[in-house]
């Protein structure tokens, strides 16, 4: 199992500084904690990928990173997790700016019933106000970043709701970082696509982590050994090891680790 | 557990605060309006309630359900025919709507599948669901009135019950789509026709959604005033036990007795008012139960 | 009801059992069939006995039934345009008030009421519409038609006195609080829970993803429902506005006590006037000769009104859901 990885040279830099650190973190769903005691530093522009068994709490810690959580109220999250040094679950912190600056693609392809310039653009037009001639060139750069413009270039003006899945996926990865976010949060961003699709995300996800610190949620092993620096593996809602990628799927500490990574139980 | 724990270091970032003021008005705005017009909604539903209560209720007593409707400038009077009327039409057109839309319902649900003269019905029924209900009374004037010369109880409750047909067909419908396949399919494999399977086992199985549509078909119903007015019309004293000639009933009763120029009948306006809304209002509660119960 | 026990426990009756299943089963299957095609067979009544009773009326008058604004029934002269005008005044006003009151109702239910409280209101909200249509016609005519002549169109009418078109459309002769603008107003209410429901559920029925990435790109409650949860409900919306609409062509009871059944056609929206509805409300019973098919000539232009309003309706809400 662990010799059919196919991993990827790892451009690890341990010095890299931490944009995201979470201290102490629980969650909880009504009376039921979900999660327990987390902790986690995130290195600025790398990938890091959170795994483990369904029901593990990896797509809820996500969900804490931009406050999406907090749109049903019987969710709620006590600790802290630090963006640059500011503890973004604090109520003085303005939870539609944080998510400006926290960018997530979603499960499923999300386009907004516009058309695709306007999907690129509406994250943009929320914040700033461009020039018309700023907001075309920061379109096109979102979509060229996201390897779409070729695909769409001669219908901007059509409605995003025509394009197949894998593009839709890559309009939502060039709306969210047409923002210019600092992290880019991605829940399980492939399990709806076919494998092609699945690879030119892959791809993308590659080049994006030049410019954005990114985190990963994903049930698939191969897929966070392809793509990721640093990797954490959760079950039953706490953190069972945080390590490099490669450690954790050549060198695991812990015997849960092992058992999952070589697909014993999840 | 590898943990690095360094304290993070300064990065390049926006400023925080860009949200625009503008963006935060208009949010907060739409909150306060939206909150506003639901209120608005309820405190009408509870204007009129109350209005019903506290002008209803002096008129209400033991003469409103004995004695019957005053004649103008006479003293006293009660509601008991136009009660019993109201009764009398009303079970009578959910007798006349509740066989036929259960079978029509039926049809659609169970032998009408993919069939399009079953998608032409259903779109049709979802039409007459809101047709105007002053057009079914006129449609019953012209075939019942107008050919038998005189107004009746029958032609007063076959207009209730053309109203009331859309609702049945509609959610013996639903009701019936909502019985697993499986079921069918053992009640099938058991080697009964299709006719035993619908009746004994999905009807079976659907019961409690039936009834609520049928509920819910009476809710619509009972405080019908426009397809009586030319049907079952309205008057002063017990109706013939034939139902032929005018049937007192409630709804044209209050239409009458409300703005006429006799306190008494104004009273009776009021109480007659109070106790259908009260009725109606009970009945849609209770039926609105059956169906959480079910779910 | 009684029916249904009946028919449930039909098969295992002894009767049944007796006769061969087959015989059973063909009168099942032909008498639900026949069943359902009366209800072909009574919109398919309601169309011809329209037409057929109102013919009289369109014969003699011709197309001028429908522009002729006289109602005079010394002289057996009919025409439909003041109805009409009524009918379609009232059903505007309605939607101008009860569309955004609606939609702000179903956007509270469904993206800000606290779960304890969506319930009671929602069920408030429903209860609004099994009021019978005779009770808000009371409530207009005994509580908001005095309210409305001393606090709005008295005050109102000396304001726009001799302003030019304002003075005209809002301007009430006879500050009695009955009108077009009254009736319109109490349809507003009662369409109100039937608009509500369906964008409620529209708007329920969009997949919970696509609100949380709209707001998961920075965007404010306001924004995420006016740029992607209203644009993504679409047409449906329109087509409950439309089913709105249809509900208030045709209302009766409601309108007959507020609209103030005047005859005469007047510029002014606070005025009394009448509508097709609520002129054959008030004349049906008295009615003889011609003016009995001038008024169902009146039902059936309504009928063709509402049934291509609901139509289109049906056509528009049917693509998301059936309702």
């Amino acid at each position: 199992m662990l010799s059919t990885l196919e991993l990827s040279p790892r451009t690890l830099d341990a010095q890299a500084p931490v944009r995201i650190s979470v201290r102490n973190l629980d969650f909880y769903y009504g009376e039921h904690k979900a999660l327990k005691n987390v902790n986690l530093d995130f290195r600025d522009r790398h990938v890091t990928a959170l795994i483990g068994p369904s029901g593990c709490g990896k797509s809820t810690l996500l969900r804490i990173f931009n406050r999406i959580y907090s749109l049903y109220p019987e969710q709620r999250a006590e600790g802290e997790i630090l963006l640059d040094g500011r503890n973004v679950i604090s109520k003085d912190v303005d939870v539609n700016e944080l998510r400006s600056r926290v960018g997530m693609v979603f499960q499923k392809p999300t386009p907004f019933p516009m058309s695709i310039y306007d999907n690129v653009a509406f994250g943009i037009r929320l914040y700033e106000k461009p020039p018309k001639s700023e907001l075309d060139d920061r379109v096109e750069a979102a979509l060229r970043r996201s390897a779409l413009w070729d695909e769409v270039k001669d219908k901007l003006k059509s409605s995003g709701m025509g394009l197949s899945g894998g593009q839709q996926q890559r309009l939502c990865i060039a709306r969210t970082i047409a923002q210019r976010p600092e992290v880019i949060l991605f829940d399980e961003p492939t399990s709806a696509l076919d494998p092609i699709s699945t690879g030119k995300i892959e791809d993308l996800l590659e080049q994006l982590k030049s410019d954005f610190t990114i985190v990963i949620v994903t049930h698939n092993m191969q897929q966070a050994a392809r793509i990721s620096q640093y990797t954490a593996f959760m079950y039953l809602g706490e953190i069972i090891e945080f390590a490099p990628t490669d450690t954790i799927f050549m060198n695991p500490t812990k015997k849960q680790t092992q058992d999952y990574v070589t697909g014993r139980f999840g | 557990m590898t943990m690095t724990s360094q304290t993070p270091r300064e990065l390049p970032h926006a400023e925080w605060g860009r949200v625009r003021q503008s963006r935060r008005t208009a949010d907060r705005a739409m909150k306060i309006i939206t909150t506003g017009f639901t209120f608005i909604a309820i405190f009408v539903l509870f204007w009129i309630l109350g209005m019903l209560v506290v002008k209803g209720i002096g008129g209400l007593s033991a003469a409103t359900f004995t004695a019957v409707t005053p004649g103008p400038g006479s003293e006293g009077g009660g509601l008991a025919n136009a009660i019993v009327g109201s009764f009398v039409l009303t079970f009578l057109g959910i007798a006349i709507a509740t066989p036929i839309g259960v079978l029509a319902g039926t049809w659609l649900a169970e032998y009408g599948r993919g069939k399009q003269l079953a998608n032409l019905i259903r779109f049709i029924n979802d039409i007459l669901l809101s047709a105007p209900s002053i057009l079914i009374g006129l449609f019953v004037y012209v075939i019942l009135v107008e050919p038998f010369r005189g107004y009746s109880g029958w032609a007063g409750g076959v207009a209730l019950g053309i109203i009331a047909i859309p609702v049945i067909v509609r959610t013996t419908e639903d009701m019936l789509n909502l019985v697993p396949a499986p079921l069918r399919e053992a009640g099938a494999a058991l080697g009964a026709p299709p006719s035993v399977v619908t009746t004994a086992v999905t009807w079976r199985a659907a019961k409690a959604g039936m009834v609520t549509g049928i509920l819910l078909a009476l809710a619509r119903i009972a405080g019908e005033t426009a397809p009586l007015l030319f049907t079952a019309l309205n008057n002063n004293f017990w109706f013939s036990p034939t139902l032929v000639g005018g049937v007192s009933n409630l709804p044209v009763t209050i239409y009458q007795f409300a703005s006429a120029p006799y306190e008494n009948w104004q009273q009776l306006a009021w109480a007659g008012s109070l106790i259908i809304t009260m009725s109606i209002l009970l009945l849609s509660v209770a039926a609105r139960r059956i169906v959480r119960g079910s779910k | 009801m009684t029916a249904v026990t009946d028919m449930t426990s039909a098969p295992s009756a002894p009767a049944i059992r007796k006769t061969p299943k087959a015989t059973f089963d063909f009168v099942f299957r032909n008498a639900s069939f026949l069943a359902a095609l009366l209800v072909l067979v009574l919109l398919a009544g309601i169309m011809v006995s329209m037409v057929i009773g109102g013919w009289p009326a369109f014969r003699e008058f011709g197309f001028g039934f429908i522009t002729s604004s006289v109602w005079d029934t010394q002289n057996e002269q009919y025409g439909a345009w003041p109805a009409i005008v009524g009918t379609l005044a009232t059903a505007m006003i309605a939607l101008v008030i009860g569309v955004p009151l609606s939609l702000g109702i179903a956007i509270y239910l469904t993206q800000l009421a606290p779960p304890w409280f969506k319930g009671p209101v929602s069920t408030a909200i429903e209860l609004l519409a099994a009021v019978p249509s005779i009770i808000y016609g009371m409530w207009g005519l005994f509580v908001f038609v005095p309210l409305f002549a001393q606090y709005v169109q008295v005050p109102l009418s000396n304001i726009v006195e001799g302003m030019p078109l304002i003075g005209t459309v809002l301007y009430a002769r006879s500050p009695s609080g009955l009108g077009i603008f009254t009736a319109g107003m109490i349809l507003a209410f009662m369409i109100i829970p039937f608009i509500a429901s369906i964008t409620r559920d529209m708007l329920e029925q969009i997949p919970s993803v696509l609100r949380e990435s709209a707001y998961g790109i920075g965007a404010t409650t306001w924004e995420v429902v006016r740029h992607v949860l209203v644009p993504q409900a679409g047409v449906a919306i329109i087509g409950a506005i439309m089913l709105g609409l249809g509900r208030a062509l045709g209302e009766t009871m409601a309108v007959t006590f507020v609209v103030g059944n005047a005859n005469r056609l007047s510029a002014s929206i606070l005025d009394p006037g009448s509508t097709i509805a609520s002129r054959i409300a008030n004349e049906f019973n008295e009615a003889m000769g011609l003016q009995l098919n001038a008024l169902i000539a009146l039902g059936c232009i309504l009928f063709f009104v509402t049934f291509i309003v609901l139509v289109i309706a049906r056509l528009l809400v049917s693509r998301v859901k059936r309702y």
